[in-house]
């Protein structure tokens, strides 16, 4: 508001960022505002991605490692991943464990945002406690899980019990046919607010005006929902889409400290089968074999959608 | 929480007439959003609960049968344990030294790329930001013994500034991404208006983008705190000293190879988590006062 | 007054043998976090005392035990690392397997009577040796009396058909009580090798031969799995509890009569239910009696700049010092010292039926693949079999895969 009334420098006097206004200046400008990122990525991102990625065409082993000489092995590393049966149990939880999560955190999240946007009284209250998960250290907040899952003192259990959907206590993270559900549970409780900070940002830099006009033509909510409201936040959505599947596919705490991927690999996903190859094992290759696989589908997805979302947008 | 109420008063103004012939349903209407309103908070803060009052609980408390909702008993005996055992202080001041550290880097540089990125055409314009992103995608579990080598490399093992970097390219991305994508859905008219008037392109993006992408800023500067704070795998690796470690490191020492005093463990969690709560419940204030005052309206 | 004369003694012996001008080295140690757990903790008391005596200063960086294995792998294939490591005992043969463990086997040769055999084999790969034991512990069998007693049975199981006995009979449905907590997964696994040992099976046997498959080893599994499977004498805890508060919890909530664990559990059953009443026995024996030897060595790190003072640190740690260091955190030495009826007589009452057992305690098989074997192979043999999978088709198939990987090498 300040902003339209605050005086304003003539057009015509210098200031020392004037140098960027014309000629060279103007061409170099916007490669120095993305300087320092691509520098920090260069060096930190690039180089260690890339040796992740070799790796999964040597023998690193910890011997190999010592000794300081590995042999290329081309795709055998793959091949014995491919071997490996847990190899594909853990494929198949990964794309449950991802559809999951990123469904029911965009749609929870989306749900909240819209439902924290409302200017109500003590909107402040609810809005600080539903981000509370996200704000949680993640490994106090796993273990806080697991013991709330306990089959013997779980307070899940008794609540459970105590509504009358389930006659006794039940081992959520001991059976077979529940463990990768319970974590998915946790993983949304702990991932669905940061989406819904995204959202509630974007729904917050949607002029109101075209909320109210929408209001006046009488639309009702859900024609509003969908052709006011998300086109004018398709961008956080889609951000949101993006963040939330890569940090679901690189959720590792929840898993890691809930089940550790069992019982019986029935919660290993391809992201735990990596660390065990490669921190029980002590086989890098092999794990960065999965883990190159799962950079290379990773990076599928997502430049599959973010394409699909440019093409919309360009209609 | 004045200002989420002031902005309430006044939106409720403007609906007002809009809403008189529709009472009943309104008021049921009013009825299911805040019961909506309570579902969602308590099962998000439920567990948070839980967490405290197990800390608060007696030792015997923890393992009693069925559970109880509410503690039987309130001691503050895991605290005291919790704090006379550990250097927590230390613990805390070091954590948020890094904190503040990353935060400031990886905001100030996300603002200038992403900006950059939404609002310029330049070589790699396009393809970079993807890129950026695709950097995310490796799992960080694996990437710990390059950035082993590459610490040792430069003398930073076991120091809070060689995890800067670590944290920068674990948070940058990400950021870089996120406050591209607030930039993008400024408007330009806005920025158009602002160079009419004589700004240069600094003074436009200074006094008058800036502003506006507040929001975003708010969320990418929050994100990147909780995760630095809370960040457990690379500090665990790289921090080996006492006097380096982190709250995160201070809490998992808590968890022992045998047994575990969860308790303890629970007050840590507590204590590691009150501060950025807090933090968060400031910052949430700046999050609704960034817009509240209907800058875009226009 | 003897014994600090001793103690004197056998430093200046060492210093004299070992670094005759008394350079001052600095030695960096990691030990897990536990025994440094505090600023006060015995442990730097101890060390002050080593580099008053030596001259030697010495860097600890504590390091928590569930990090220790992954960050030791990361740091010494990065070519850094300790001088001074403190390493469960399960972890020496996958170190030493890569060449980054210290061969110390000349060093120990004259002075390796002064260890428990199990314990000190533990540090031994290959036939070299490369750690010496810190200290040691074994599983025993905890009883709660008054269950015991309800159930109308006079003393402690002694052999297994009265183990399965007194499970069963303090199983009650109704009151959901049950006979005997167990771990499910790795806690399961561990937990497993002493009754595969006291049935006379074996796990790997000292020629190399996997043998998980013959029937004594694969009894074992099915007469443990049975009591779940069967006798429903363990509560449902067996299939997730995946640590040993979780393998605990039912026993002091009361719920279980029984539980199979280490010295460890002893704080945690007087902090979590003060009125229980307990106590500890040596395990059911079967075919003979046998539990399995848990606990940490020290080793030095190989191509350290500091070996000669870092063994005489090796030495200071595990040597008889270490009866009265242990003590301190309710551990038990592995010196042989530590097994004299003197010593076991100044132990507190309740530690006292592990140092008896000791003689009864076997390493596990000290391969370099062991780790793997025991979380990948052994864990999921056992989270099937409480499933309901025959103990015969998944020891056949564990024996199979263990063959596997050790051969693979």
């Amino acid at each position: 508001m300040t902003i339209a009334r605050a005086p304003r420098p003539l057009r015509l006097r210098p200031t020392w960022s004037s140098v960027f206004e014309t000629g060279l200046g103007a061409r170099v400008y916007p490669y120095l505002m993305v300087f320092p990122a691509v520098l920090l990525v260069l060096g930190v991102v690039v180089y260690p991605v890339l040796s992740g990625i070799s790796w999964s065409f040597y023998d690193v082993t910890l011997r190999k490692l010592n000794s300081g000489s590995f042999t290329f092995v081309g795709f055998k590393n793959f091949e014995r991943v491919f071997a490996d049966p847990v190899f594909v149990r853990a494929s198949i939880n990964t794309l449950v464990w991802v559809i999951l999560n990123v469904v029911a955190q965009l749609g929870l999240g989306l749900a909240l945002a819209l439902l924290l946007h409302r200017p109500v009284r003590g909107i402040g209250f609810f809005r600080s406690g539903i981000l509370v998960p996200w704000v949680v250290p993640s490994v106090v907040a796993v273990l806080t899980w697991r013991w709330m899952y306990d089959p013997s003192v779980g307070i899940v259990n008794e609540m459970l019990v105590r509504l009358g959907i389930i006659d006794s206590y039940r081992p959520w993270l001991g059976d077979t046919a529940t463990s990768l559900y319970a974590v998915t549970v946790e993983s949304i409780w702990k991932g669905t607010p940061f989406v819904m900070l995204l959202l509630l940002a974007a729904l917050q830099l949607v002029p109101r005006s075209i909320l109210e006009a929408a209001s006046m033509d009488g639309a009702s909510g859900w024609r509003k929902l969908w052709y006011v409201i998300l086109p004018q936040i398709r961008v956080s959505f889609a951000i949101a889409a993006v963040l939330t599947f890569i940090l679901t596919v690189n959720n590792f705490n929840a898993i890691w400290l809930m089940t550790e991927g069992g019982p019986l690999n029935s919660s290993e996903i391809l992201f735990t089968l990596a660390y065990k190859y490669g921190f029980q094992r002590f086989d890098l290759g092999l794990a960065s074999a999965v883990a190159t696989m799962l950079f290379v589908g990773l990076v599928i997805a997502t430049t599959l959608y973010l394409k699909l979302m440019q093409a919309r947008e360009a209609d | 929480m004045s200002l989420s109420v002031a902005s309430s008063t006044t939106a409720a103004a403007t609906k007002v007439s809009a809403q008189r012939k529709v009472r009943p349903k309104l008021a049921l209407k009013r009825v299911l959003l805040y019961v909506s309103l309570w579902v969602a908070f308590v099962w998000s803060v439920f567990p948070f609960y839980w967490m405290i009052a197990t800390s608060l609980r007696a030792k015997a408390d923890i393992f009693r049968r069925p559970p109880s909702i509410v503690p039987q008993g309130i001691t503050l005996q895991n605290y005291v344990d919790l704090l006379v055992s550990a250097h927590f202080w230390r613990f805390a001041m070091n954590s948020l030294i890094l904190t503040l550290s990353v935060t400031l880097i990886s905001v100030f540089i996300s603002v200038t790329a992403g900006y950059a990125m939404a609002r310029h055409r330049f070589k790699g314009s396009v393809m970079l930001p993807l890129f950026m992103l695709y950097g995310q995608m490796f799992p960080p579990v694996l990437l710990l013994i390059p950035f082993y080598v590459q610490l040792r490399y430069l003398g930073w093992l076991d120091s809070l500034y060689g995890l800067i970097p670590v944290y920068l390219s674990y948070m940058l991305p990400l950021c870089v991404w996120l406050m591209r994508g607030f930039f993008s859905q400024v408007p330009h008219s806005l920025e158009d208006a602002a160079r009419m008037d004589g700004c240069t392109r600094w003074q436009a993006f200074w006094k008058v983008i800036l502003p506006m992408a507040q929001p975003g800023i708010v969320a990418v500067a929050t994100w990147v705190m909780i995760h630095s704070w809370n960040e457990f795998l690379y500090a665990s690796t790289f921090i080996l000293s006492e006097k380096n470690r982190t709250l995160p490191l201070g809490l998992s020492k808590l968890i022992g190879q045998y047994t575990t005093d969860w308790g303890v463990l629970m007050a840590g969690g507590v204590v590691t988590a009150a501060p950025i709560v807090l933090v968060f419940f400031f910052l949430q204030k700046h999050l609704v006062a960034g817009v509240g005052g209907g800058a875009v309206k226009g | 007054m003897k014994m600090r004369r001793m103690r004197g003694l056998i430093a200046a012996t060492l210093l004299a043998g070992l670094s005759a001008p008394a350079l001052a080295d600095n030695i960096v140690m990691w030990v897990n976090g536990p025994l440094a757990s505090s600023p006060d903790a015995p442990i730097y008391a101890e060390l002050k005392a080593f580099e008053a005596a030596t001259g030697h200063t010495v860097e600890v960086q504590a390091v928590p035990h569930m990090e220790m294995e992954r960050n030791l792998f990361v740091a010494l294939s990065s070519g850094a690392g300790p001088d001074v490591m403190a390493l469960d005992i399960a972890w020496v043969a996958g170190l030493a397997d890569a060449g980054l463990l210290a061969d110390i086997t000349a060093q120990t040769a004259p002075i390796a009577a002064e260890y428990q055999p199990g314990p000190l084999a533990s540090g031994r790969y290959d036939q070299k040796q490369y750690a010496l034991p810190l200290y040691t512990n074994n599983v025993a069998l905890f009883v709660n009396d008054r269950m015991l007693a309800e159930a109308g049975i006079k003393k402690a199981p002694s052999n297994w058909a009265e183990f399965r006995d007194a499970a069963v009979a303090m199983t009650n449905k109704d009151k959901q009580t049950y006979g005997v907590s167990f771990g499910g997964n790795r806690m399961g696994a561990f937990q497993l090798y002493s009754f595969i040992w006291q049935n006379g099976g074996e796990i790997v046997d000292e020629a190399g031969k996997v043998r998980v498959g013959e029937p004594a080893a694969e009894e074992a599994v099915d007469f443990l799995a049975k009591l779940y499977t069967q006798s429903r004498a363990m509560p449902d805890s067996v299939l997730t509890a995946g640590n040993w508060d979780e393998v605990h919890a039912p026993f002091i909530q009361e719920r279980a009569g029984m539980v199979v664990t280490g010295d460890w559990a002893l704080a945690a059953f007087t902090k979590g239910n003060p009125n229980l009443k307990f106590s500890v026995h040596p395990l059911p024996a079967g075919v003979k009696s046998a539990t399995v030897i848990g606990g940490y060595d020290l080793a030095i790190k190989a191509g350290s700049k500091v070996e000669k003072p870092a063994f005489e640190l090796l030495r200071w740690l595990t040597g008889s010092r270490s009866i009265a260091l242990m003590q301190k955190y309710e551990r038990l030495s592995a010196t042989a010292a530590a097994t004299s009826p003197e010593a076991i007589a100044a132990l507190p009452k309740q530690l006292q039926p592990f140092m008896a057992q000791a003689s009864s305690g076997r390493a596990r098989p000290v391969v370099a693949q062991w780790t793997q074997i025991h979380s990948d192979v052994f864990a999921n043999v056992w989270d099937a079999v409480i499933r309901g999978k025959p103990a015969k088709d998944a020891m056949a198939e564990a024996n199979t895969a263990i063959t596997g990987l050790l051969e693979k090498k």
